[in-house]
């Protein structure tokens, strides 16, 4: 395992390679916990009872503000709100296709089994970030780490409860049979940049290593619980990464930014922003 | 008269829910927050003026709830280093336009510019007694 002997320093010291590979971690986070989070907002007046819904509004609300960490670690660069969200193209965006599936309607355990193996994920991530050569993103892991800590433990409550349900063990199966293969691209790389990201000290785990820490985990619970984990199963077909995504990404993209398009909008407008009073 | 239904009677060994932790965590001493102890002149009067904002959803003011990391003043410019309790905060733009705001109206300040930062992350330890105070009476309940 790399260890981060070395100090990239601020966006201005860095050099060409060592941009782009900050930018390659960056993004790939960014978008996740971007795309995560609109998903999530689909259930927060669906969810069984109310404090699910409150739970899942709030997990959602997290990965927003998370999402607006590292975005604003690559507007740093130069970059704009506008460019990186509202005015670019779905086939921009390289978060894994295991977040931007729609959920199976009315499928709860589809929620819950989802949040699992990609809360797991960030998990070993932001382990795997909070040593991390590059100033901005070593101090913002902290950080996001307090937060997340409860979205594991929400997430392996709900599937513990559903297990003892004749009806709700077999969806809890269908959902990890089903999403298995796309939470796998997660661990897929972004391309060739991917070594430089190791080299550098960006990331102190290999994707490979995260994997591993992963399946490892994730085998150890859900098998204690009589689930069967498909590990032998092959990554999707869309790994989101390569910015190859499924056909149920544009839809989304399209949805998420139509107001910004409707209303003619050409820049990004906040709470109080004062052209706006 | 009686009910077909009970009403629930308190249980007098019920202690509060206990679920909710305010974690606590090692910082390096008396770096961060800052609050303005001992400040005078002109960074006096910018701290008095943070003072006077509070959090959009607690009464309490930001210097107190232990927001306020840096704040450096220099040829009539402030610049504030400040966190927020929590990375998706709603109440953002509106804390920080205001921070801008108050410091700008203090005399011999014309700009002020406002720096999040992240680190060290901000946790209930940040709060001064003050704040505890002010917290308490608005009804919020941890260990001291």
């Amino acid at each position: 395992m790399a260890t981060a002997d070395t100090n990239l320093g601020d966006p201005g010291d860095l050099d060409e390679r060592e941009r782009q590979a900050v930018e390659a971690q960056l993004f790939r986070i960014a978008d996740d916990e971007y795309v995560q989070a609109e998903r999530y907002t689909f259930w927060q007046v669906r969810a069984p009872t109310l404090e699910s819904d409150l739970a899942v509004a709030n997990n959602s609300q997290d990965e927003l503000g998370h999402a607006r960490l590292w975005y604003e670690a690559i507007q740093q660069f130069g970059y704009t709100e506008e460019s990186l969200l509202f005015e670019s193209n779905p086939e921009d965006f390289q978060h894994s296709t295991l977040v931007e599936l729609p959920f199976k309607k009315g499928d709860w355990a589809d929620a819950v089994v989802r949040a699992y193996l990609y809360d797991v994920a960030e998990d070993i991530r932001l382990s795997a970030l909070e040593n991390s050569s590059y100033e901005i993103i070593r101090d913002r892991t902290s950080t996001i780490q307090g937060e997340e800590d409860y979205h594991v433990e929400h997430a392996q409550s709900w599937i513990e409860r559903m297990v003892l349900d004749d009806d709700a063990v077999g969806r809890v199966q269908a959902a990890l049979n089903r999403l298995y293969p796309y939470a796998l691209t997660l661990f897929e790389p972004v391309g060739d940049v991917e070594s430089d990201i190791e080299a550098f000290g960006i990331r102190t785990m290999s994707l490979d290593e995260m994997h591993t820490a992963w399946e490892n985990r994730v085998e150890e619970f859900l098998t204690g619980l009589n689930l069967d984990v498909p590990t032998d199963a092959e990554v999707a077909e869309h790994i989101g990464r390569d910015n190859n995504h499924t056909d149920d990404w544009a839809p989304l993209f399209e949805e998420m930014t139509s107001s910004y398009r409707n209303l003619d909008r050409n820049k990004a407008t906040v709470i109080m922003d004062k052209d706006n009073e | 008269m009686s009910s077909d239904y009970d009403r629930p009677r308190a249980d007098t060994d019920a202690t509060a829910c206990s679920y909710t932790e305010y974690e606590t965590k090692e910082h390096a001493d008396g770096e961060v927050p800052v609050t303005g102890k001992n400040a005078t002149g002109i960074e006096r009067d910018v701290w008095a003026a943070l003072y006077e904002v509070e959090d959009p959803e607690m009464p309490v003011s930001i210097v107190d709830l232990g927001l306020v990391y840096g704040l450096t003043i220099e040829s009539g410019t402030a610049d504030i280093e400040m966190t927020l309790t929590y990375s998706g905060c709603p109440a953002r733009e509106i804390i920080l336009e205001e921070v801008e705001a108050v410091a700008e109206s203090v005399d011999d300040i014309e700009t002020a510019e406002v720096h999040l930062v992240w680190s060290p992350d901000w946790s209930m330890d940040m709060v001064t007694d003050q704040g505890k105070e002010s917290l308490r009476e608005f009804g919020l309940s941890f260990e001291q």
